[in-house]
């Protein structure tokens, strides 16, 4: 339980682990863009070349990669198994009884586990895997500083995402002590009726809670004496400054995305 | 009568994942029937481990934890009555208060166990005045007591279900000097009144020293010494080599001792030392 | 005594929902880089009145003074009220209830961030503090993997890094094992001799109270004996009323002296006891 990894941060020197978190998340958000961007074979197999090229760049290994895909898994078999059976088309390629399969929903089925992968692979690599989970808090709140105008609280929802991150390994830890003390005075956790297992979490949940509100309140106390007072005059330890180079990978990115534009209006190989 | 012996228990920390820690190494241990046992190490030595493993919370990856000679594990799907004859009080047991009354909360291990509603109720009145408890707190909700009564309050909750073995890790943690030595006479009062085992978890080598008749030393996951409180403290010297923290007394005699003193350097009470310096007069 | 630091005056404090105050009309100096131990059983208001020293509770009457500045005063504005805290560090009882950040030296830099320091300043303090503390080498650590010791250090450091002149302990050391508490003992020590930071330390550990220069007992929220450890332990009797002991090397020698045996001097670590016992033998054996 204690070896739990947090937003599965792979420590390494990597381009991907350097560049700018600000950066990354508005790389995020394009390549997400891009992947529905894609309506043929040349644009997924684009896609598909850049989540490659993403792997390579984060110089994480593969297995670390795959294992990230396993969670989906089943949902990537399922909506496949969807759209090769449920997909009506104009070429049939098999048909017995009821079950009729067309090249077009072939062609889908690859199709969505190619964005999916990507997708996954895409975010995991620019966000995830290369950048901790403060960098990311602090880039987030760099980049919504804009709504700070309209009033919108950026910085103390940073500070609650920060604060949240820090405490998930205490809570779980806690959690994990409080059930073994609950199993000691033969609570049963995994026996009964569904009711019954409901029922059994009740001595969990209540010491998690009153422990957690005992925490915070000692926490609120503690930031007070460390002078905290909002983000107002604040400042911080690392100061990112955007370079040059940060903007290499943006350009490449767009660039991306404007072929997969002008595929899609001259519509090379099998379109959807 | 339960004496509880662990044969050749080995115990594996995150097993099979890239984190695998052996948390104890072959471990040999009995725990004397109707004595109270202390046991000692460092923070990561497997105390809690092995704490653990006598209520059958943790399952040894090989070895056996044996009960008056039968396995707990022989059958598994009833481990949950090990629980109930062998009661852990974990560190700081008062996270576990949930109900709505100390009397409801200490009911909880009863209630488990399947016993009528008489019964519970005699034996929640049992236990608070074991832990120390008045009964006026009874009725009280367990989040309204202050920190030394939610300890007895937890500890109560252990006691009602009247194991034949009470162990508790670190039961005086964080209480005044005052709170300490009332938690600790409670303990070895239930003890005289029960005649029941008990074994108790400290970092305090001078709180083990006053209250516990047998002991066990634990170092890096495996068993350093164990032996009858003489026994251990006359080998203080080795205790400080493993950076135990002995008792401020034993120092002191090791200190005399060394200076060419004719003290005993196993002696680990005032009382003890008084004698031995009176003595020294004498001559 | 050196130059008064702080202040109390008539000092008291009731919790709204309780019927008795928890502090009555305490009045006390603590000089400019003392190191002041506070004793007392639970509930005896020694947390109450560590938090008033730095305004996280207001008095109910009296007044403090901090280098001769009324902060119970009404004038007190935010700014000022933030100086103080900067001044006045504080160190909780529970490790893992004042780390706010996921990585050691971010935790570190919350104070000096707060305060709005200069981000160069920030990391040169930041890498001075976790060195202050012997933390430097896990300084890209995550908290919750650190041992409770190591935690507090931390906590410490981060104190440290807004350049206090005083810190408050609040029973720091109480969670923590013996190799713990030694480690962040101390730091404490290191931190008053070095950096000549005041130093208010509560505890329920003698041991650790022997430390200090000074000790104050509190018993229902007054003081019931204020001096050196030597003159407090003195006063056995008087500590085991209020729920408190002294050190096992020091209660032998106070039982001894019952004796009839003449031991004279302080008798408050076990080096004290050990040179007492050993010099009282070397008389005996000449008159003998």
């Amino acid at each position: 339980m204690k070896s739990i990894a947090l937003g599965q941060f792979y420590p390494s020197e990597s381009v991907l682990h350097r560049l700018d978190p600000r950066i990354k998340v508005i790389l995020t958000i394009l390549y997400i863009v891009c992947s529905f961007l894609c309506k043929n074979i040349v644009s997924f197999a684009l896609l598909l070349l850049s989540a490659l090229v993403l792997i390579l760049l984060g110089r994480i290994p593969l297995k670390v990669v795959l294992r990230g895909l396993r969670p989906v898994l089943i949902i990537l078999i399922f909506t496949a198994f969807l759209n090769i059976f449920w997909t009506k088309g104009e070429h049939l390629l098999f048909g017995w009884k009821f079950i009729q399969i067309y090249t077009e929903g072939l062609y889908a089925a690859v199709f969505i586990i190619i964005r999916i992968t990507a997708l996954i692979i895409g975010t995991s690599m620019l966000l995830t895997y290369t950048t901790t989970p403060i960098a990311l808090t602090d880039a987030i709140e760099d980049l919504l500083l804009p709504l700070k105008k309209l009033h919108v609280p950026v910085h103390e929802f940073a500070m609650m995402m920060t604060i949240a991150l820090r405490f998930i390994p205490t809570l779980v830890e806690e959690t994990d002590k409080i059930m073994t003390a609950q199993k000691a005075r033969g609570a049963d956790f995994s026996t009964g009726s569904l009711i019954d297992r409901t029922k059994a979490l009740i001595p969990i949940l209540i010491p998690l809670f009153v422990s957690a509100f005992n925490r915070a309140g000692d926490l609120a106390t503690a930031m007070e004496c460390r002078c905290y007072h909002g983000g107002e005059g604040r400042t911080r330890m690392t100061v990112r400054h955007v370079r040059f180079a940060d903007f290499i990978p943006l350009v490449l990115l767009l660039l991306l995305g404007a072929a997969l534009i002008v595929f899609n209006i001259v519509g090379i190989g099998y379109t959807m | 009568m339960a004496e509880i012996k662990l044969e050749n228990v080995t115990y594996y920390h995150g097993k099979d994942t890239p984190y695998e820690i052996k948390a104890l190494d072959r471990i040999n241990v009995t725990i004397p029937h109707g004595m109270v046992t202390g046991l000692i190490g460092h923070t990561g030595s497997g105390k809690s481990t092995l704490v653990q493993m006598l209520n059958g919370i943790l399952r040894p990856d090989e070895g056996s934890v044996l009960i008056d000679g039968t396995d707990i594990w022989e059958k598994p799907k009833r481990i949950r009555d090990i629980r109930f004859r062998v009661g852990l009080a974990m560190q700081y047991p008062e996270y576990q208060l949930f109900e709505e009354t100390v009397a409801k909360d200490i009911a909880f291990g009863p209630k488990n166990m399947g016993l009528s509603e008489l019964e519970i109720e005699e034996r929640v009145k049992e236990a608070a005045s074991f832990a120390g408890l008045e009964p006026q707190l009874l009725e009280k909700s367990p989040f309204d007591l202050s920190g030394g009564q939610k300890r007895r309050a937890a500890i109560a909750g252990i006691i009602a279900m009247r194991p034949e073995v009470l162990v508790l890790d670190e039961p005086a943690a964080g209480l005044d000097p005052k709170g300490r030595e009332d938690i600790f006479s409670n303990i070895l009062e239930y003890h005289q009144a029960s005649r029941n085992t008990v074994v108790i978890v400290s970092h305090s080598m001078e709180d083990m020293a006053k209250y516990c008749d047998h002991l066990i030393v634990m170092n890096e996951g495996a068993v350093w010494m164990q032996g009858d409180r003489d026994y251990i403290f006359s080998r203080s010297d080795q205790l400080t080599r493993i950076g135990l923290d002995i008792p401020q007394i034993t120092k002191l005699m090791l200190k005399l001792k060394a200076h060419g003193l004719d003290v005993d350097g196993g002696v680990y009470t005032v009382e003890q030392a008084i004698e031995h310096v009176l003595k020294l007069y004498k001559k | 005594m050196k130059d008064v630091y702080i202040k109390t005056e008539h000092l008291s404090y009731q919790y709204e929902e309780s019927n008795f105050p928890v502090l009555r009309d305490l009045s006390v100096e603590i000089g400019k880089g003392e190191f002041v131990a506070v004793l007392g059983h639970n509930g005896s208001g020694k947390s109450t009145f560590a938090k008033l020293l730095n305004m996280i509770l207001t008095p109910s009457s009296g007044k403090i003074l901090v280098a001769g500045k009324d902060i119970t005063d009404d004038s007190m504005t935010d700014e000022d009220i933030l100086a103080l805290r900067k001044t006045m560090g504080m160190v909780f009882q529970n490790p893992d209830n004042q780390l706010v950040a996921t990585i050691v030296e971010d935790d570190v830099a919350f104070g000096p961030e707060n305060l709005g320091i200069p981000s160069e300043e920030i990391r040169r303090r930041v890498d001075t503090a976790l060195a202050e503390v012997g933390m430097l080498e896990y300084a890209k650590h995550e908290p919750h993997r650190l041992s409770g010791g190591q935690k507090q250090r931390v906590a410490i450091a981060g104190i440290m890094a807004m350049q206090p002149q005083c810190i408050i302990f609040d029973e720091s050391t109480a969670m923590l094992d013996p190799v713990g508490r030694k480690e962040v003992m101390d730091s404490i020590i290191r931190l008053n001799r070095e950096k000549e930071i005041t130093i208010i330390m509560i505890t329920h550990y003698m041991e650790e109270a022997a430390c200090a220069d000074r000790i104050l007992v509190l018993n229902d929220g007054s003081i019931l004996m204020d001096g050196t450890p030597s003159e407090i332990f003195e006063q056995e009797d008087a500590l085991r009323v209020c729920g408190l002991n002294v050190p096992q090397c020091t209660e032998l020698i106070h039982r001894l002296r019952h004796q009839g045996i003449e031991l004279k001097g302080d008798c408050v670590s076990v080096e004290q006891c050990a040179e007492l016992l050993i010099e009282s033998l070397n008389k005996e054996e000449k008159n003998g």
